[in-house]
């Protein structure tokens, strides 16, 4: 079989391509995964569409209260920008998280959101953010809440002709405090069995704003609001927190896969919930 | 449908064309089109770093990147370290530690380490450890690299 491979320059160019071969094309952006995908003879496209022509797609910026990650942003310049270490410090922990540093270098951001791969690390950080993920297509941009993005395994709310051009992040609470923890149960450069994202604003020591993502341990990432609830008004203490962890591990329904029976995931993430909200709580000075 | 398609790649300083048909990986146009067996598959799924080249300086695994996707950058593989008969300090600094058995992973170790010192030219070992982490060696040699490494950064050029 022989795949066409082309490398548009413009948005509105490779929509046009995505548009006129249907669902014969599919797009690539760093390679990580379509590369590996071909190769295993997973799929097989007739015709790739690749974004990296696409400069303007590269940008890491704040607009107005906004911090923008063009799609193209590499998993590694996530991970090292100044802006993300910053602002959004549990986004580099989990961007620096993944793969190895050859992954990091050609995975991007927006390919990481396209392949939907369940363990991974940045889908829970950037959903514990209240990201949302914007949408070019043939009939105009639109954004899509991450919450709603995920649909399954490898499943996503993206159209055959669209293409994502950024992820949306909008700035975070004054003085919010966040953390990503990934639990690895195999080597040091697997994917995560579990990860826990977690952001919380602290008056004193009382919560007055708690998100908890899990990621990995369910076909898609998933946030906790229930859990979440549980931490408002109320001064975060040693039991809280514990409460709070055994009642976010019912709250999954987990896979059993080679990295973790489904008992054993719950087991992590009542274990992590609780050292992230340890973390929160213990070892951040006001920034 | 086959189309043959010529592909230009700059690879160590110098122009290469080469003709294709559809896509193959960057790795299989090195080896198998232009003699450059440097680069080697181990895993074939990016995990294990044999493969390792230099794409505008950054280390990647050529055999999870199109060769396509590395038209317009500059290719730096092993075989462009060496200056005429003088080898690179990095690859003296290996030979010296014996930092090696078998050599397979070697090319891969060699272009991580390049990578990581024009990065960080005072990587201290944990740094070395850290960002040499996803290449592997079977033969676990990973005592004399890491010498090998922290003795580059005195040398390097």
């Amino acid at each position: 079989m022989s795949t066409q491979f082309h490398q548009p320059e413009t948005i509105p160019e490779a929509l046009e391509l995505l548009t006129q071969h249907g669902s014969d094309a599919k797009v690539i952006a760093g390679g990580t995964a379509v590369v590996l995908m071909i190769q295993q003879k997973l799929i097989a496209p007739p015709v790739l569409v690749s974004l990296a022509h696409i400069p303007e797609l590269e940008r890491i910026q704040t607009v107005g209260g906004e911090i923008r990650l063009g799609a193209l942003a590499r998993i590694r310049d996530v991970a090292q920008s100044s802006l993300i270490r910053d602002r959004l410090p549990m986004l580099a922990q989990a961007c620096g998280e993944v793969g190895n540093i050859r992954v990091r270098n050609q995975a991007t951001i927006g390919g990481n959101m396209a392949e939907a791969d369940y363990a991974s690390d940045p889908p829970a950080a950037l959903l514990a953010l209240d990201a949302s993920v914007t949408v070019a297509g043939p009939d105009g941009t639109r954004s899509v809440p991450l919450s709603e993005f995920f649909l399954g395994f490898y499943t996503t709310a993206l159209d055959e002709a669209e293409i994502i051009t950024e992820i949306v992040i909008p700035t975070p609470p004054d003085g919010a405090r966040m953390t990503y923890h990934k639990f690895k149960s195999r080597s040091s450069e697997d994917r995560p069995c579990v990860g826990v994202a977690a952001l919380a604003v602290m008056d004193g020591e009382t919560c007055s704003e708690l998100r908890i993502a899990i990621g990995a341990a369910s076909e898609v990432p998933v946030r906790l609001p229930t859990a979440e609830a549980m931490a408002r008004g109320r001064v975060l203490d040693d039991s809280l927190i514990g409460e709070i962890a055994d009642h976010a591990a019912t709250k999954i329904d987990p896979l059993d896969d080679l990295r973790g029976s489904a008992w054993y995931r719950t087991q992590m993430i009542r274990v992590h919930v609780q050292r992230a909200l340890l973390e929160l709580r213990n070892e951040f000075s006001t920034l | 449908m086959t189309e043959n398609k010529t592909l230009t790649l700059t690879i160590n300083g110098e122009t290469h064309a080469v003709q294709m048909t559809g896509v193959r990986t960057l790795l299989s146009v090195l080896r198998d089109d232009l003699g450059l067996v440097g680069a080697r598959e181990g895993c074939g799924i990016g995990m294990c770093g044999a493969c390792t080249v230099l794409v505008d300086g950054r280390a990647i695994s050529s055999c999870l990147m199109f060769a396509q996707q590395a038209e317009g950058s500059q290719i730096t593989t092993i075989e462009g370290l060496p200056e005429g008969d003088h080898l690179h300090p990095i690859q003296q600094a290996y030979l010296d530690h014996a930092a090696f058995q078998c050599s397979y992973c070697t090319p891969g170790f060699i272009l991580s380490t390049v990578a990581l010192l024009q990065e960080h030219p005072d990587a201290n070992a944990d740094a070395a450890r850290e960002y040499l982490a996803g290449n592997l060696c079977r033969c676990g040699s990973y005592g004399n690299i890491l010498q090998a490494v922290l003795a580059s950064k005195t040398v390097k050029s």
